[in-house]
């Protein structure tokens, strides 16, 4: 029972970094109809960001916020100088595109940082609270938690109790449709890439202190397993990236817990499958397939 | 118009090549058997595998830089018997596919005399039976795995670290020695380098000395669930055969638990400069003191090899951070050339082969090389270190195989002469 519920503490931490990295795929997904696979890569630039900032400020929260805005920022570069120029008519070229950018910013991160693991440290004891003898969240834990909540609350907000948010979501939907009645489509796509990459470099900022260290390759697995929540959530849907995230931690940690960290990926795998024969569009699929 | 002009251009090119050739060939000849590849009058050209980019190059592309740079150090000082050398790194990634492709072009491209230090157990695995059936010298390959000291099917092939089971086998020992009745468990990977290591703890501890055996994925950068079972387990002491950054984050893990446990450590994962990389220069020494592993290069901050390849580093390699894998690029430089002193005036890859076979290479290890007719291994033994106040050092105690059981031994470590150039 102990080791039940230490596994199901560390699964769920791990969990709420894949659901809000998860999550922003699916924004991007809605705003763009692409599945974006260079939003590791991005994200890890954006944490280089943060890394500097802290290091030269000594300010964990500087470092945080700047994370934020350069995410935005690259989110921005990349929809409006890579994304805008890819041939419209085949899903591919989006993704094509977003591989070769891959490449492209790790390897440049390697040229000009090296390929090291930076060690990246926390403001937070990450010392876990002792519940009946069983450690369980480390006070850094709940932050992660809490901040993943967080963000996926005022994203709620954003898009169903603001202007701007049924914009974006009337653009996303409805392109022809929203620009003859005066919505700024372009402009809307472009925040959904910005918004969508922010919180891709947040989750990013939050796991990679728990991991080996900073390093271009420090989102590689954090992208494979928040692509496989998305899918299994639904591409759609954010509740399905909050819900897959915390099922797919807690999957890979009782797994890796109770048969072997061998078995764990594959594990994941399965699930992904499973779904996709149940419930093709994933388990939080509202609707068949929209094409707009 | 360019269809047209095909023909003449593609015969104009033959030409050229053939005439290329006869010159090369010609230029060639003297003094050297004609049919052997990668030697010339005054060079000899050998390459190597090496991930240089992708997830495997932050443990690992240092070593080919510090071969490179031990290499230009000869070249400057007149190379060996007159000749310097070319040492070719291509980068695969740490992709066996991609491995295919490069070896074969060093090989049927770039012609060269023998592949060096091709670095991992599965990149390296799937280019063995090519240079083998191809008869191209594949030395002091970089990975512990036992599969590179097979003489009689893969005669061209030569290993170079101590392996996996040696070293399982002499931590062990050690840990069994110097704490009887501790709690004794195990963290691996979960391929040939878990695997082998746990045979050879097994080997002394028995089917059943082990209180816990976890196994981890690099798929997967948490430990947490793993040490947790480790720790519930009672384990006292925990031998790890893991890569740097999994032996950091094992540390880094149990500490955050606030669990300090006796770590006991294959030198693949035993690094003290690497791990302070991982954990942090204010942490390192706290959650090392004390940390154990293994080596059978020259080490130490006293050490004369040390001192040479530290200065060696500063001038050739752009004063690089000098950790363990710059000793070990060194040293496979240093071994090669030493074979290649050996071979003769005019080496050819037979006679490169009959130096390493041998026994009269001495390396620069700290106790005698293995080589022989029928043993490709290096050494098989080690030293053990351990941490204290931040210095990783040898504490005097040496096992080695003997026959079947690992014993306690006496180092002998070869002593720094001639510059650190081999002499023929």
């Amino acid at each position: 029972m102990d080791r039940l519920l230490y596994l199901l503490a560390t699964g769920l931490a791990r969990g709420a970094v894949f659901a809000l990295f998860a999550l922003s795929l699916v924004l991007i997904w809605r705003a763009a109809r692409i599945v974006n696979f260079a939003q590791g890569a991005m994200a890890v630039v954006a944490t280089y960001v943060a890394f500097a900032v802290t290091g030269l400020t000594g300010s964990y929260w500087l470092g945080l916020g700047s994370a934020l805005l350069a995410g935005a920022a690259i989110g921005f570069a990349v929809e409006r100088g890579v994304m805008r120029f890819a041939p419209q008519g085949s899903p591919f070229s989006g993704v094509i595109i977003a591989i070769g950018l891959v490449m492209v910013l790790q390897s440049a991160l390697g040229i000009l940082f090296g390929q090291q693991h930076r060690p990246m440290a926390v403001p937070f004891d990450e010392r876990p609270i002792m519940i009946a003898g069983v450690p369980v969240f480390s006070p850094y834990d709940l932050f992660v938690l809490v901040v993943a909540v967080a963000v996926m609350a005022a994203l709620a907000l954003l898009f169903t109790r603001t202007s701007l948010g049924l914009q974006l979501r009337a653009s996303a939907f409805a392109p022809e449709v929203s620009r003859l009645l005066g919505v700024r489509v372009s402009r809307m796509l472009t925040i959904g890439w910005m918004l969508s990459a922010a919180v891709a470099s947040l989750a990013a900022l939050l796991l990679v202190p728990t991991e080996l260290g900073l390093n271009p390759h420090s989102t590689d697995m954090l992208f494979v397993y928040a692509f496989t929540v998305a899918v299994v959530g639904g591409l759609d849907s954010p509740p399905g990236a909050l819900i897959g995230g915390l099922v797919v931690g807690l999957v890979i940690s009782l797994v890796t817990g109770y048969l072997g960290s061998t078995v764990a990926p594959i594990a994941v795998l399965v699930l992904l499958v499973v779904v996709l024969l149940v419930r093709p569009g994933g388990i939080f699929a509202a609707r068949e397939a929209r094409t707009a | 118009m360019s269809q047209h002009r095909a023909p003449t251009t593609r015969a104009a090119a033959v030409v050229a090549a053939s005439a290329l050739l006869l010159t090369v060939s010609a230029c060639s000849t003297p003094g050297v058997a004609a049919d052997t590849p990668g030697v010339t009058d005054d060079t000899v050209t050998i390459g190597s595998h090496q991930p240089l980019t992708g997830p495997a190059a932050a443990g690992y592309s240092s070593i080919s830089a510090a071969t490179s740079a031990y290499f230009d150090y000869v070249n400057d000082n007149g190379g060996i018997n007159g000749r310097s050398i070319e040492y070719l790194v291509k980068d695969d990634g740490y992709n066996p596919a991609t491995t295919q492709t490069v070896v074969r072009e060093l090989v049927q491209e770039d012609e060269v005399f023998a592949i060096l230090n091709g670095l991992g157990t599965p990149t390296h695995t799937s280019v063995l039976d090519y240079l083998n059936q191809n008869g191209v010298p594949d030395l002091f390959v970089a990975s512990g795995s036992t599969s590179w000291n097979q003489p009689e099917e893969y005669p061209m092939t030569f290993a170079l670290n101590a392996d996996y089971v040696v070293e399982g086998a002499a931590l062990a020992r050690y840990a069994a020695d110097e704490h009887p009745d501790a709690v004794v468990c195990l963290l691996g990977q979960d391929d040939d380098f878990g695997a082998e290591f746990i045979e050879g703890a097994e080997t002394v501890l028995g089917a059943d000395g082990l209180a816990a055996v976890e196994r981890y994925s690099v798929s997967n950068q948490d430990v947490t669930a793993q040490i947790g079972a480790m720790k519930a387990a009672g384990c006292e002491i925990n031998l790890l055969a893991t890569v740097n950054g999994f032996t950091a984050l094992a540390v880094g893990t149990a500490a955050k638990l606030g669990w300090f446990p006796q770590w006991i450590s294959s030198s693949s994962g035993g690094d003290y400069p690497t791990l302070v990389g991982f954990l942090g220069e204010d942490l390192a020494p706290q959650l090392l003191q004390g940390f154990t592993s293994t080596n059978y290069l020259p080490f130490g901050p006293d050490d004369e090899w040390s001192k040479l390849f530290r200065e060696i580093n500063d001038e050739y390699n752009a004063g690089a951070p000098f950790d363990g894998n710059t000793v070990y690029g060194m040293s496979v430089g240093y071994l090669f050339a030493e074979a290649l002193a050996k071979a003769g005036e005019s080496p050819t890859r037979e006679s490169l082969l009959a130096a390493i076979s041998s026994g009269e290479l001495e390396g620069n290890g700290i106790l005698p090389l293995a080589f022989g007719e029928d043993e490709h291994a290096a050494y098989t033994g080690v030293g053990i270190t351990t941490v204290d106040q931040g210095v990783q050092d040898f504490i005097g105690v040496t096992y080695a195989l003997e026959g079947e059981s690992v014993e306690e031994v006496e180092a002998k470590p070869v002593p720094l002469a001639g510059d650190g150039i081999p002499k023929p």
